[in-house]
């Protein structure tokens, strides 16, 4: 491998290689997380015990089939409840959790909710047909057929199951992110479709005005909250900050950045790392709003994102003009200076997660030459040319000493896996003591991570981000 | 930048986690319905004094019943009465019943309200038949409650205790 200085530089690398076999676990959960987790748990408990004190005594197949089916649908409509406030932008969640683990969360929880719905109405019509001594399908025609608002609830289930097919990672990849979302948005539909089913047929609430109540009371919590994150605050931002862009920049092939001006933006509290959800009011960019972190730290009014080309509505950010209005949510996200242990730093980044790389590798050498920059930053791009923000690392590493290391070409090419802990430990020898920022791709941050926790990097000093989410 | 391998082991491990999670879901709902299937009592004959018509109280005040109010209208020729019961709200209905008496036997009971609409008047259509013919059989208000009908079989015993009680003064 090429030397590096030991003062500020660029160095070209290339690592020697060694196999690594061992699987570590990654995450790491705070208390906060726990107290959300718990708070989850409870209420489903808090189901199961409204469901108990039925005080209808369960004998017979049939009854104990249709219970568990009335089980299996108070819990679903649960779940699709917490599936809406994981991403209601509630700010406990944010930042107990995080906004890219919500986001896994509610990805995790997606097709097991639906398929929870889907038992409720095999183990419904089964126990009702066990009971009334009929066949299983006329059961389920008369139910369709004859029981209050059931033809809404079957309309509300399809959605549901289109919106988890659609998310499915098989489907996901064959369609556009805008069709994706708008098949999600019918998610809101689905659910006020199956509420009306559920207060006028449901045994837990026809004739138990309480339960009824507190039913009515939690969907009014989750609608508010919906609201309030979801189109409330947007706009509020909106009529803050009137923000617009500025101008769009080509940093590489297929990478762009784009500049956003907008009033009072230091009160938007952003700071270098974190990401905000931009929502551009040009042709097709209205109806979708997508996660980009500043690739900037945050001045003098302005914002800026660096986004590489990887589907339709990214590619056409290079068109947008200025003057664009833009409607932002956020900032979100922990990856940022203020959760390091100590002051000496390592970034890696891999292609476009250079963004919030480079940002926070600005926002350190702003804090000022009172601080010594002890900082090295590791970008991973497979060719020379996609080397975006290029010029920008060269002046903070001449001017401000920061120690850049470019890992250009593929693995192949290399010979080798540039982020084995021996690659690493060689590049940067005093890892250990570094707080490390990662952030790039799934699968190289997950990489990264594991060698570090190989070289007994402590897991508080370990610092990431996947930017594909959403 | 990451090879395609380790992608791929780690979407397996996510679906497998995924699947135990949901293998997780239906066990605790079976588990739950297990356990509250042992720990509730199975239910006795004689619903009339069993536990359960604590639920379904009298409400007669407040009860749109299709007959004026709970009497016993005059008999007719060879001892035969008409006895009408008490009405009771069970929360998904009304119950009402009219008991037939020749002499000293039940010889026919009808309904004058049952829960009507949707699963509960799906459920007053199976339980009733078999309420009636229990009761025929049994010549008394004892009896066992039907299944999946727990609310209504209540309210039924109820009110037929309700007008055997009259007809005995």
């Amino acid at each position: 491998m090429a030397g590096n200085d030991e003062k500020g530089g660029v160095t070209m690398t290339v690592a020697p290689e060694r196999h690594v076999t061992a699987p570590t676990r990654v995450a790491e959960p705070s208390a906060g997380h726990v107290g959300v987790r718990l708070a989850l748990v409870a209420g489903a408990i808090a189901i199961v015990v409204m469901w108990w004190i039925d005080p209808s005594p369960m004998h017979g197949a049939g009854a104990a089939v249709t219970a568990a089916g009335r089980l299996a649908g108070l819990l679903g409509a649960y779940l699709v409840l917490v599936q809406l406030l994981l991403m209601a932008r509630i700010a406990w969640f944010e930042h107990a959790v995080g906004f890219d683990r919500l986001t896994a969360w509610h990805r995790g929880l997606g097709t097991n909710t639906v398929l929870l719905l889907v038992a409720h109405v095999l183990l419904i019509v089964e126990g009702y047909s066990l009971t009334d001594h009929r066949a299983v399908v006329s059961t389920g025609w008369r139910v369709l057929s004859t029981y209050p608002s059931m033809l809404k609830a079957t309309a509300g289930l399809l959605l549901f199951g289109l919106v988890a097919v659609t998310s499915g990672r098989a489907m996901r990849r064959r369609l556009s992110y805008e069709a994706w979302y708008a098949v999600h948005l019918t998610a809101y539909a689905a659910v006020s479709l199956a509420f009306m089913h559920q207060i006028n047929a449901g045994q837990d609430f026809v004739g138990h005005p309480v339960n009824r109540a507190l039913w009515w009371g939690l969907y009014l919590f989750v609608a508010i909250e919906v609201l309030r994150g979801r189109v409330f605050l947007p706009f509020r931002t909106w009529f803050r900050h009137r923000m617009l862009v500025e101008r769009v920049v080509v940093e590489s092939p297929g990478v762009v950045s784009v500049w956003v001006r907008g009033r009072r933006l230091h009160d938007l509290g952003a700071e270098a790392g974190q990401f905000l959800l931009w929502r551009f009011l040009a042709p097709g960019h209205v109806w979708s709003a997508h996660p980009y972190s500043l690739s900037a730290a945050p001045q003098d009014g302005r914002l800026r994102i660096t986004v590489k080309d990887a589907g339709d509505h990214s590619a056409a950010l290079a068109h947008l003009r200025p003057g664009t209005p833009v409607i932002a949510e956020g900032p979100f996200g922990h990856f940022t200076l203020g959760r390091s242990v100590g002051t000496r730093l390592l970034l890696v980044a891999g292609g476009s997660g250079i963004g919030p790389i480079r940002a926070l590798a600005e926002e350190l050498v702003r804090r000022g030459p009172r601080h010594h920059l002890d900082a090295v930053l590791v970008y991973r791009v497979g060719h020379e040319r996609d080397l975006a923000l290029r010029h920008e690392l060269d002046l903070l590493a001449r001017e401000a000493g920061l120690r850049v290391f470019y890992v250009v070409g593929h693995r192949s090419e290399l010979g080798a896996d540039p982020f084995s802990p021996a690659a690493i430990h060689q590049l940067v020898p005093d890892v250990r003591s570094r707080d490390v920022y990662v952030c790039g791709p799934a699968g190289m941050t997950h990489d990264v991570l594991r060698a570090l926790r190989e070289l007994r990097v402590p897991v508080r000093q370990l610092h990431s981000e996947d930017f594909e989410m959403a | 930048m990451s090879t395609a391998i380790p992608d791929r082991s780690r979407a397996r491990r996510r679906r497998v986690r995924r699947a135990a999670a949901f293998a997780g879901m239906l066990t605790t709902v079976a588990g739950v319905v297990g356990l509250r299937a042992t720990v509730t009592p199975r239910p006795h004959d004689a619903l009339a004094s069993s536990g359960l018509v604590t639920e379904a109280g009298p409400n007669v005040a407040t009860t749109p019943s299709p007959t004026p109010a709970p009497v016993a209208t005059g008999g007719t020729a060879q001892g035969k009465k008409v006895i009408v019961g008490e009405a009771y709200d069970v929360s998904y209905g009304v119950v009402q019943v009219k008991v037939t008496m020749t002499g000293p036997r039940i010889t026919d009971i009808s309904t004058l309200s049952l829960p009507q609409g949707g699963r509960s008047g799906d459920i007053s259509q199976f339980a009733e038949p078999q309420l009636r013919s229990e009761a025929l059989a049994a010549q008394s208000a004892h009896i066992d409650s039907v299944s999946g009908a727990s609310y209504t079989s209540a309210g039924y015993a109820m009110s037929l205790q309700s007008a055997l009680d009259r007809s005995g003064s």
